[in-house]
């Protein structure tokens, strides 16, 4: 009996009811929290932000409101995900209540962090989320996903650690100034040394290189593709396309704070940063023949991307944003469509998943859907971010950093489709009747579909307005 | 230098030195003991904000910490290895790089907390060089650890201590940092296996 029967087999029995309810509770408390904020987002006026509350230690602005809609949507779609594959898999729903449990702190770390308006606090969140998907990653495959989630965890706490150290540089060069640093990222420019010091230097080149480790940059970057193959892919979509942006949203902070400052070799650190990356994702595409793996060094060269688009600015602003909020829905459209292909087929490897497409025709359809959307190929946001991003680089002037990125991304593209697309179009090493598809499992991703299609060919404009005042917050036109 | 900063820079060199990995525990926790004594001598006098902040420190890096840590190498049931390996090549190394940590700081030498800050750099430079020799997970934690003491006696190089709610935040990240790291390297590695394992995952 091949594996795909086997699977089709086990998926007849569906689990115990007392089993089902952590995934209906956190779809529940997904649908609401999305709700929440898409009625706050109609009802206010982008002239009206920010709101301060809680004694100013959280603000609703811009940058706050996009990413809490990206993030939530994106959770309503993993959330319901894992609701349907906890009705179908004995195995997840016998962990299924620590995994909502610690998915919901996680969710609540998130939302609270992206609203902090106070750098401590939202250095602490970013750890704090951290420390609730450490233990979501050992939940992974056997023994091994333990030591995964710990490196995960080592390497989270070290660059953090970094970040922290950073900021004590920042305090230690407004004390020699004989100035006192307010750490609310509203006060924090006007507190400020207006000299930088190498102090002040130092402690912002830490912070970018610390959370750029979060973001899965080079060189600090090992501990991304072995984390998101060896976590459960629900997991790895919460990592990918959640846990990313709330260190997007830091950097943006910073970027804010010191928009008046020299900021110049923090802009070259992150270009740096940003090639490197792209090389090593690059190289490292072409050796991998795991599909989880190279979804996640897809990760880094998206990453790269956006340190280069960051470190230009002005013109690539807009598109580096389009180019983040993209990037969500494709990672996480993509691995929860790799989890449906490790649970049909028990493998990672692409040779094992000839012509998938015919055995499980809609998740062979929407995976290729999805890397066709993470190659930057149109009609998808990603195709528009990409070129705004290629613009502005020209536009800069850095016509290196825009070869690089192209040849890279030439590699990357040919690389991922010599990779994926035998295993979608193949013929199958499994024939036999083609599988049947959940809906609970399918009508997330094709949520993502239809929004990715929508940030391609046409953003309504309260959302155009939101991402253009998030691009000009960074110093973009 | 106070002799609360010496003992810190000792329980921070000679453990890396010459300290096995069951020794570690001891190690952290007369590390931290220097760090309280740093910290409360740092708040000019008796204050209820330094009682709490010398209380914290016990309870949470003197005492938890290291118990949990212990707990891990016990569960672990490692050979006691030394936590830096023992040749000459790594010592010149570690010892270069304290130098240099002290030399970082001496353009401020002026300023009275500046050792402070040569003790924080030999500190986080031990701590990277014992991730990049040693690929035991107790040691890593242990190398975790150090890096956050380094920043927490950081802290005495600013005008101010932080209020109270700042240290209390980051007494529960340090403490979930150590409780789930414990947790994770409880269990011995498992042994590689070319054979995938076929288990759902969502």
């Amino acid at each position: 009996m091949s594996q795909a029967d086997t699977f089709q087999f086990n998926e007849g029995r569906s689990v115990s009811v007392r089993y089902r309810w952590p995934g209906h509770m956190l779809v529940v408390v997904a649908l609401a929290s999305l709700l929440l904020w898409v009625i706050l987002f109609v009802r206010t006026p982008l002239t009206e932000l920010p709101w301060y509350f809680a004694q100013r230690f959280f603000v609703l602005d811009a940058t706050s409101m996009l990413f809490l809609l990206v993030v939530n949507s994106v959770f309503l779609g993993i959330s319901v995900y894992i609701a349907s594959r906890v009705r179908m898999s004995r195995g997840l729903a016998a962990t299924a209540l620590s995994r909502a449990v610690l998915t919901l702190a996680f969710m609540v770390a998130m939302n609270v962090g992206v609203m902090a308006n106070n750098l401590l606090l939202l250095w602490a969140f970013i750890e704090l989320t951290t420390l609730c998907a450490a233990p979501m990653v050992a939940q992974g495959e056997g023994l091994a996903a333990r030591r995964v989630a710990w490196h995960y965890l080592l390497y989270s706490s070290m660059s953090l650690a970094l970040t922290f150290l950073g900021i004590l540089c920042l305090t230690r060069s407004a004390h020699l100034q004989d100035m006192e640093i307010n750490f609310a990222f509203d006060a924090m420019a006007a507190t400020l040394p207006p000299v930088g010091d190498n102090w002040q230097h130092l402690g912002l080149a830490l912070m970018v290189f610390g959370l750029g480790s979060k973001l899965g940059l080079a060189p600090l970057y090992s501990w991304l593709p072995e984390t998101y193959e060896a976590a459960p892919t629900s997991t790895s979509a919460l990592l990918a396309a959640m846990q990313f942006d709330i260190s997007v949203v830091a950097v943006f902070r910073i970027l804010q704070v010191f928009r008046a400052h020299d900021t110049g070799f923090v802009l070259d650190e992150l270009l740096i940063m940003g090639c490197l990356s792209l090389t090593v994702a690059a190289v490292q595409v072409m050796a991998s023949r795991n599909y989880k793996r190279l979804i996640a060094y897809a990760c880094v060269s998206s990453s790269g991307v956006i340190a280069i688009g960051l470190s230009v600015g002005k013109a690539a602003a807009y598109g580096v944003v389009l180019y983040i909020v993209s990037n969500a829905f494709v990672k996480a459209l993509l691995f929860l469509t790799a989890g449906r292909l490790r649970a049909v087929y028990g493998t990672n490897d692409v040779k094992a998943l000839s012509g998938v497409i015919r055995v499980l025709p809609f998740s062979g359809l929407l995976f290729a859907v999805g890397i066709f959307a993470l190659l930057g190929f149109p009609p998808f946001g990603g195709f528009l971010a990409e070129m705004l991003i290629l613009s502005g680089i020209v536009q800069s002037g850095n016509l290196i950093a825009f070869t690089l990125m192209c040849t890279m991304l030439t590699i990357i593209f040919v690389a991922t489709g010599r990779a994926i697309f035998p295993m979608i179009w193949d013929a199958s090493e499994h024939p036999g009747p083609l599988l049947k598809e959940n809906w609970g499992t399918a009508l997330p991703k094709l949520g993502f579909v239809l929004t990715l299609v929508l940030l391609g060919v046409y953003t309504p404009a309260p959302i155009s307005q939101l991402l253009q005042q998030v691009a000009q917050s960074t110093g973009g036109q | 230098m106070t002799l609360a900063l010496v003992a810190f820079l000792i329980a921070a060199i000679i453990p890396v030195f010459f300290g096995r990995i069951r020794s570690a525990p001891l190690w952290l926790a007369l590390q931290a003991l220097a760090l309280g004594w740093n910290a409360f001598a740092q708040h000019n006098g008796f204050s209820i904000h330094a009682l709490v902040a010398l209380l914290e420190v016990l309870a949470v890096r003197v005492a938890i910490a290291p118990l949990l840590l212990r707990w891990a190498i016990h569960r672990r049931a490692e050979p006691n290895l030394a936590l830096m390996p023992s040749n000459l090549f790594v010592w010149a190394l570690a010892i270069g790089l304290i130098v240099l940590a002290f030399e970082f700081g001496a353009p401020a030498l002026i300023d009275p907390l500046a050792l402070t800050l040569g003790v924080v750099g030999a500190t986080v430079a031990m701590t990277l060089l014992l991730l990049s020799t040693n690929d035991s997970p107790p040691v890593q934690l242990l190398a975790v650890l150090f890096m956050e003491n380094a920043l927490a006696l950081f802290e005495a190089l600013l005008p101010e201590p932080w209020p109270l709610l700042v240290h209390g935040a980051l007494s529960v990240i340090y403490l979930l940092t150590v409780g789930v790291g414990s947790w994770l390297i409880a269990v011995p590695d498992a042994p590689a296996t070319d054979e995938p394992e076929v288990e759902e995952h969502a």
